[in-house]
């Protein structure tokens, strides 16, 4: 699969065989280590590898899920966890529905009250952030206004970048993923996206023009950010010139990850165009959108050997590029 | 694995960029002062920061690296984890990252004295110095440490800190050596964290977990100074740092009064913690 169909450059595919339950193995194992260190979940999901010992891709998702719930304390507000869910499971079924589960774009009108939901002194309150301005991901989303009136002063569709969970606000990239303080139920929600994304399955069904949109995006306005970053030579390979000597606190790049010396990637940012930037939500991004179109390339190759129904989703696809790779792996 | 590469702009590029800000009262230096100052030193590279594979799985069911941290840096965790575990304080990993909430924010490489408005925080290190040479083992960078100021995650005064381990090594303590900033590697800060922890334990009265915090300011005001504004205004503070935070100190994991019975020495837990260091600095 060759990703300069969507416009996309400096992939490599790391030829992951989705036949091998080794290569499953390992590929998801590294994934989930990935999303793990960058939530702060990476003890639990240890815990959960030593009681595991499924070789499945779902059975891997599921376990790095299970982790992630194990770490998250109960939810505090009830009525906020129960609005944010009710909708969530709303926009998901749309979303799965339009093959757009990556990013979500809903009118709240049409959404479980009204994506509102009733603070402690009875007053209704947005169950989500109005993410419509310029940011990371796109150029805003100022429409359509609501077809009814909100009664929590909603003016913007609800959008959602599930697909990059935590981070989910185009606007709101430069601190912890707004999605990790969700609730439990509707946090478990959001990270299901992203676990879903790396099913075969829910990974075909997603319309990657949506997907490499985003990452363009990204990658436009994060470009410059990382041009004068020093970069250091992957861990374990020799260079014929000696690698600068970074200072505590300094931020460099290594092997495509934005890093800091011997501080917290947590406490680390960049300030762009459009705003400071994490750098752990630029790395967690980035894992993303390679898994995402790794596994896209993986149930391409496995096609001829995946269920009847995904094969027929895959060479049915409006996607013509989906379209073209999968008659070609069908022949 | 993927990388994306050219299109995120993963180029070799000479240059760099300073982005993590110093403590908010040194936030003001420009990163040329930083620059001119780090260049004095050739930068100390020592183990990275431990991850949650390096807390002992023996330590994993006391030291729960997921509840009740509050906004700490998942990343730092771990060390303060470590510090716990390898110091046999237990309960005490939570309170340094409450300690270093107050002291830097959790920058590793927080400094106070490298701004011009930092005077008070040079004295300090200066005085410290000053008053200390004489009944210490010589310091190598001497002049460098009292004119340093303090800093790193625990915001140590850099010629205490170098003279970290003295009491318990002479002139075998594993810092004497060192330039002040090395008190920017979090597990040196760790190193001399953890010692002054143990000897506020061991040699004042600490009738709580907050004394600790009253001992780290100034181990006089847990003597003649208790109950003085300055102790109950410390105290109030920690306690306030940790709300902030979101630690709860009275965590069943957290015992009501710490202990440095179990204390392994200082040669153990630098070997736990730093390892060895460059050769031209032991």
């Amino acid at each position: 699969m060759d990703l300069s169909d969507y416009g996309l450059s400096g992939f490599q595919d790391p030829g992951l065989d989705l036949r091998s339950a080794s290569e499953v193995r390992s590929w998801y194992r590294r994934q989930w280590t990935g999303i793990a260190a960058a939530l702060g979940f990476s003890q639990s999901l240890e815990r959960q590898y030593v009681a595991s010992s499924t070789v499945s891709v779902a059975g891997e998702n599921q376990t790095g899920l299970s982790a992630f719930a194990a770490a998250l304390a109960p939810s505090a507000d009830e009525a906020q966890a129960r609005v944010q869910s009710t909708v969530l499971a709303s926009v998901l079924a749309r979303g799965r529905q339009r093959g757009e589960l990556w990013r979500t774009i809903d009118d709240v009108a049409t959404l479980p009250n009204g994506a509102c939901y009733p603070a402690a002194g009875g007053e209704l309150h947005r169950a989500f952030f109005p993410d419509t301005a310029p940011g990371y991901f796109g150029d805003g989303w100022p429409g359509p206004a609501p077809r009814a009136e909100s009664a929590c002063g909603w003016e913007t569709p609800l959008v959602l970048h599930l697909g990059t969970f935590p981070w989910i606000y185009s606007g709101r990239l430069e601190g912890p993923g707004p999605g990790h303080r969700w609730p439990l139920e509707p946090a478990r929600l959001g990270l299901g996206v992203v676990a879903s994304l790396l099913d075969p399955e829910t990974n075909l069904r997603q319309d990657a023009r949506q997907v490499a949109a985003i990452c363009r995006t990204f990658a436009s306005h994060t470009l410059a950010l990382l041009r004068n970053l020093p970069t250091m030579p992957p861990a374990g390979t020799w260079s014929r010139t000696p690698p600068p000597r970074l200072r505590v606190g300094q931020v460099f790049v290594r092997d495509g990850q934005v890093l800091v010396h011997q501080s917290s990637l947590h406490l680390a940012g960049l300030d762009g165009p459009r705003g400071r930037l994490s750098v752990l939500a630029y790395n967690y991004c980035v894992g993303r959108f390679t898994a995402f179109f790794a596994l896209r390339s993986a149930a391409i190759r496995a096609l001829p050997a995946l269920p009847p129904h995904v094969q027929q989703l895959a060479v049915s696809s409006p996607d013509p590029v989906l379209r073209h790779y999968a008659e070609q792996a069908m022949r | 694995m993927w990388r994306l590469l050219s299109i995120l702009g993963v180029v070799g590029v000479a240059g760099g960029a300073l982005l993590l800000g110093r403590r908010a009262s040194a936030s003001s230096t420009t990163d040329a002062t930083n620059e001119a100052e780090a260049d004095d030193v050739e930068p100390i590279d020592l183990p990275p920061l431990p991850t949650a594979a390096d807390v002992p799985v023996e330590a994993v069911d006391m030291i729960d690296l997921e509840k009740n941290w509050g906004e700490t840096p998942p990343d730092l965790r771990p060390l303060f984890a470590l510090m716990e575990q390898v110091s046999n304080i237990v309960g005490s990993a939570r309170v340094f990252a409450v300690i270093a909430y107050r002291e830097s924010r959790f920058v590793a490489a927080a400094h106070n004295g490298n701004a011009q408005n930092e005077q008070d925080e040079r004295d300090d290190s200066k005085t410290a110095y000053d008053n200390n040479k004489e009944r210490n083992p010589p310091l190598r960078f001497g002049d460098q440490a009292a004119a340093f100021g303090s800093g790193g995650l625990f915001g140590a005064l850099a010629p205490y800190f170098l003279w970290t381990g003295v009491p318990e090594r002479g002139k075998k303590a594993p810092l004497l050596n060192a330039p002040p900033e090395i008190v920017f590697q979090p597990r040196a800060a760790a190193f001399g964290a953890v010692v002054y922890m143990q000897r506020i334990l061991a040699h004042y009265r600490v009738d709580d977990i907050a004394d600790i915090k009253v001992g780290w300011a100034n181990p006089g005001l847990l003597g003649k100074g208790r109950g003085s504004k300055t102790y109950n205004d410390v105290r109030t503070r920690f306690l306030a740092d940790a709300k902030a935070l979101g630690i709860d100190l009275a965590d069943p994991t957290i015992p009501a009064k710490l202990s440095a019975a179990s204390w392994p020495g200082v040669s153990v837990v630098f070997e736990k913690l730093v390892g060895t260091l460059p050769a031209e600095f032991t």
